[in-house]
């Protein structure tokens, strides 16, 4: 669409970089970003919304005499970006003066390898408004191929594409660029209950690659399954249960691992996993590396936000804590060497099984298919989700539970990992398995 | 790469300051919406105020009634209904105080417009962040292509609609506040929170103000513009004891100038963020399992947001898939529950002059004396329910198309008084402070985490507890509020509420009430 203009991200940058210099700044690094997206809804048999927009940006890091500050703009007319640093150079001249803000050394830079990850699909450039909307009409026709009972109410779908190019120059020799393609596909599905209630359910796919998405009929089964699944659910006693988390919800249990794990959290003190470092934190199945060259992945990158290289770093070995997230900043101020500020693709290692095998070993418990709401802190390792799921008994599926609690403390938690699947779910860069923890405490009745 | 889009967003949430991001997975999603002074109708400083011009804050960049006809034409031009332009200016700056110091801050300028088109209930959507005639008649024909029909004209004539109320006028607005203002205000708070217990350790503080304003064009030539400013402030401090470590935070939010920031708020910043965590030393979870639960007066009012809140958006009712799709006119609650949405209070967070389609919002009755009253209504909505739009279409930025979105949310004093509310559950739990909450629309499930509250025991409130997800069935536990009390609060904390991956700000109140039984998530059943 119309804001894409024609001037090179690369020489954006590198102009604001300079204009940075020249207004004052001792060090500057600056990223020009652009994204062409375009997403298409359909409901109920028709289309209902269609959105398109190609949207532009440029970060900042300004280093002024020992003052620090990050700012954005969409705005960039030329003679509204001089003034924009200009104004944004005086507001950190007014700031305290941190010895720990500078730009990453330049040795972090060096080594970056020449792989190609693959994360740009032509295909995005020929998609049309008809395949799109194609894609999202057979997604509803799925969902509802599933609903032998009737009971389907509504069936929302969306397919959307976009492609984002970023440029990232700094003042002391960075220069880099990143150009990815997403396709995302989803489908949410409401179906009514006898007791009045109308439960809801999704799934989706996202994939760097249109030919990676599963078919359309399939994933809109998929979530006109999950959604029928969940008629006539209830609330299970409080009980202490072994937890089987399918490889969609694990993702957020993970979440609450890696945040502790930053060095801003370790540096302010707010980190169950401060001064853990070589220490078991989990079961011997809790094995996790960083992996940021994954052909395709998601979170794939030649080089972090600051321009540090990206390299694989392994997170857990055995359940024993091996490494921090730690950018140049926190580094400094912990004195520790940067890894990294923020995870790129996760890499498990897998067990041998796939979730039914799991559930058959676990016998009797619950598997939780999402979580809703809930928290955990991060100082402390407590945390408490809602979850509903199903109970397994027999080592099978039975019947669909919800309205339901689980608490504990992370500290205690992964040590109680008792099994891994062989299914890391492909459409988050947490790639998480399906995870199985033994001993946990559930809340209903 | 955009949000919003995997499934996992398309549940609906509120969180509290950081929390919000985190829970939005949006990356930076700013804790606010819009921004500063106002300086009345036509002009604020910088616009032209020529006799001829209808358009005043947006005049700077050029916008003038030419561009508007033009562009709205261009929507128009496949036979839409209607269509809208949303202009916005938004400065978002914060500054941040960590080790002791104010070293960092950060500032996004966001300028840009969202070109809208309906075609029936379908919408076509673009945006682009360069007011120019192409740019913009570009983004107006891609929109356009919702329809398909032979095109129809825009408005000859522009006028602005002027009769739009006041509710966050600034002695100053944040454009012209210098960071010297700001930085003494942080200075001060890191003291004194250092000051108010030896436990404390780690002080961290962010304080966040926004300028700017939005415009919105309608293909029924109306103009309606609103200067919205904003403002947050965040305490988080860590306490040490015995080698143990608790955290926790304190905020206040508001559509409001440095004023604002009185002597009393600042004490009460410090002194509840302070001893918010230094409890959390004495504090256990809770007993798993159901049971009553007392919610304090004031951010409880997370209960209403996603018990009922969202529930009551029409967009989910008109495409049936909210548990309360057929409850309308009928009785949900005991005759004492009133429940509103209110767009008028002035200077809260969830306080707007106009939504984000140019409607002026009014106090909505979602629950009155028990029964289920108006569902929350934007353009689209209200024209298929063939009722007046409630002021409720808002959007997290000219990236977005409107939704019906909550504003300020609370319920009204009731009969019954605090103490008699706790003196009489026998065992149970209060809670006080909450950090987030989600609900599943259709099934009705919502739940809220609660940071500090405590254990009741034969009526008397006892130990402290911490860290616990509550769960319960929207419907069904809007009928379990038995005892009201007369204690509103509405919290002045910064809310943000998440859907479909847009955040928008808002404001919760609620006064003491007992839930009868609900599942509290905990240890030891």
């Amino acid at each position: 669409m119309s804001t894409t203009n024609t001037t090179n991200l690369a020489d954006v940058a590198r102009q604001a970089v300079d204009l940075a210099r020249q207004k004052g700044a001792s060090e500057a690094a600056a990223t020009a970003s652009r994204m062409r997206d375009v997403e298409v809804k359909w409901r109920d048999g028709r289309l209902d919304k269609v959105s398109e927009a190609t949207t532009r940006g440029l970060s900042l890091q300004l280093y002024v005499e020992g003052r620090y500050s990050a700012v954005s703009t969409s705005d960039l007319r030329p003679e509204a970006l001089e003034r924009f640093i200009s104004d944004s150079i005086a507001m950190t001249r007014a700031l305290a003066r941190d010895e720990h803000r500078r730009l990453p050394e330049p040795e972090l830079y060096e080594g970056r390898t020449q792989v190609d990850l693959s994360l740009e699909d032509p295909r995005q450039a020929t998609l049309t408004a008809d395949e799109r909307q194609s894609f999202a009409r057979e997604l509803e026709a799925g969902a509802r191929a599933a609903d032998t009972k009737g009971a389907i109410l509504s069936v929302t779908t969306a397919f959307g594409d976009a492609l984002r190019e970023t440029y990232r120059v700094s003042s002391n020799g960075f220069e880099g660029g990143l150009r990815g393609t997403q396709f995302v596909a989803s489908a949410d599905v409401s179906a009514q209950d006898s007791d009045g209630r109308r439960p809801e359910e999704s799934d989706y796919a996202v994939a760097r690659f249109f030919e990676n998405l599963p078919d359309a009929a399939t994933l809109g089964r998929r979530a006109g399954e999950r959604a029928l699944g969940r008629l006539g659910s209830t609330k299970g006693a409080s009980a202490v249960l072994t937890m089987a988390v399918d490889n969609r919800a694990a993702g957020r249990l993970v979440s609450m691992l890696l945040g502790p794990m930053m060095g801003g959290a370790l540096q302010q003190k707010r980190s169950f996993l401060d001064g853990k470092l070589g220490q078991k934190v989990g079961s011997d199945l809790l094995v996790l590396t960083d992996e940021p060259h994954v052909k395709r992945g998601l979170g794939s990158r030649l080089f972090d936000g600051e321009g540090i290289t990206a390299r694989p770093l392994p997170l857990f070995e055995g359940g024993v804590l091996r490494s921090y997230f730690i950018d140049t900043y926190y580094g400094r101020k912990l004195k520790a060497r940067p890894t990294t500020g923020n995870p790129s693709n996760l890499s498990w290692k897998l067990g041998g099984k796939e979730q039914a095998a799991l559930l058959a070993d676990m016998k009797e418990g619950i598997l939780v298919t999402s979580f809703l709401g809930g928290n955990s802190n991060a100082v402390t390792g407590d945390f408490s989700f809602g979850v509903q799921g199903f109970r397994v008994r027999g080592g099978k599926l039975a019947e669909p539970i919800g309205e339901m609690n689980i608490s504990g403390s992370q500290l205690d938690f992964w040590k109680r990992l008792v099994a891994v699947g062989n299914d890391p779910y492909v459409n988050s860069a947490l790639r998480t398995p399906t995870l199985v923890f033994e001993g946990v405490q559930f809340a209903g009745v | 790469m955009s949000r919003g889009k995997t499934g996992m967003t398309r549940r609906d949430f509120v969180g509290y300051g950081t929390t919000a991001m985190v829970m939005a997975g949006a990356g930076e999603l700013l804790t606010g919406c819009a921004t500063s002074q106002r300086t009345g109708q036509g002009g604020p400083g910088g616009g032209t105020d020529g006799p001829s011009s209808s358009i005043g804050y947006f005049a700077r960049f050029g916008v003038d009634e030419t561009l508007i006809r033009e562009t709205l034409a261009a929507a128009l031009s496949r036979g839409g209904d209607y269509s809208d332009l949303f202009f916005q200016h938004r400065v978002s700056t914060s500054m941040a105080l960590e080790d002791g110091a104010v070293n960092k801050a950060f500032t996004t300028v966001e300028l840009g417009v969202g070109v809208r088109v309906v075609k029936g209930d379908q919408t076509g959507y673009a945006y682009t962040e360069e007011l120019t005639l192409d740019a913009m008649r570009s983004a107006a024909r891609t929109a356009a292509a919702i329809a398909d029909g032979p095109s129809r004209p825009g408005p000859q004539r522009l006028h602005v609609y002027k009769e739009i109320p006041q509710r966050y006028v600034l002695k100053m607005g944040w454009d012209a506040v210098r960071p010297e203002q700001k930085l003494p205000i942080l200075e001060g708070l890191n003291a004194s929170a250092f000051k108010a217990d030896p436990r404390v350790s780690k002080v961290t503080l962010s304080f966040a103000d926004e300028h700017g304003a939005v415009l919105v064009a309608d293909s029924n030539g109306r103009l309606v513009e609103d200067v919205q400013p904003m403002t947050s402030l965040y305490l988080s401090c860590v306490a040490e004891q015995n080698g143990k470590r608790e955290q926790n935070t304190y905020g206040v939010a508001g559509r409001a100038g440095l004023e604002f920031y009185s002597p009393e708020r600042l004490d009460r910043v410090v002194r509840e963020a302070v001893s918010r965590t230094t409890i959390l030393f004495e504090a256990t979870q809770p007993p798993a399992g159901e049971m009553p639960v007392v919610l304090a007066a004031g951010s409880s009012g997370i209960l209403l947001h996603e018990a009922i809140g969202h529930g009551m958006e029409a967009d989910f009712n008109r495409k049936g898939t909210s548990i309360y799709a057929d409850k309308l006119n009928k009785p949900i609650a005991h005759p004492f529950v009133n429940i509103v949405d209110d767009g008028t209070n002035e200077y809260a967070r969830g306080a707007i002059n106009v939504d984000d389609e140019g409607n002026v919002p009014d106090k909505t009755m979602l629950v009155e004396n028990g029964v289920l009253t108006t569902y929350l209504h934007d353009s689209i909505s209200a024209k298929h329910y063939k009722v007046k739009p409630t002021g409720n279409g808002r959007r997290e930025s000219y990236r977005y198309a409107p939704l019906p979105r909550m504003r300020s949310t609370y319920m009204l004093p009731g009969p019954h008084k605090r103490d008699e509310i706790i003196a009489s559950v026998k065992k149970g739990i209060y809670c006080s402070n909450f950090s987030n909450g989600q609900v599943n629309i259709g099934a009705g499930d919502f739940t809220f985490y609660v940071k500090n509250g405590y254990l009741i025991e034969d009526g008397k409130l006892t130990r402290p507890i911490k860290d616990v997800n509550i769960i319960g069935n929207g419907p069904r536990v809007l009928e379990k509020v038995d005892m009201v009390a007369d204690d509103l609060v509405i919290d002045e904390g910064g809310w943000t509420c998440g859907k479909d991956g847009q955040g928008v700000p808002v404001s919760q109140g609620i006064p003491t009430v007992r839930v009868a039984s609900i599942t509290v998530g905990g240890r030891n059943a």
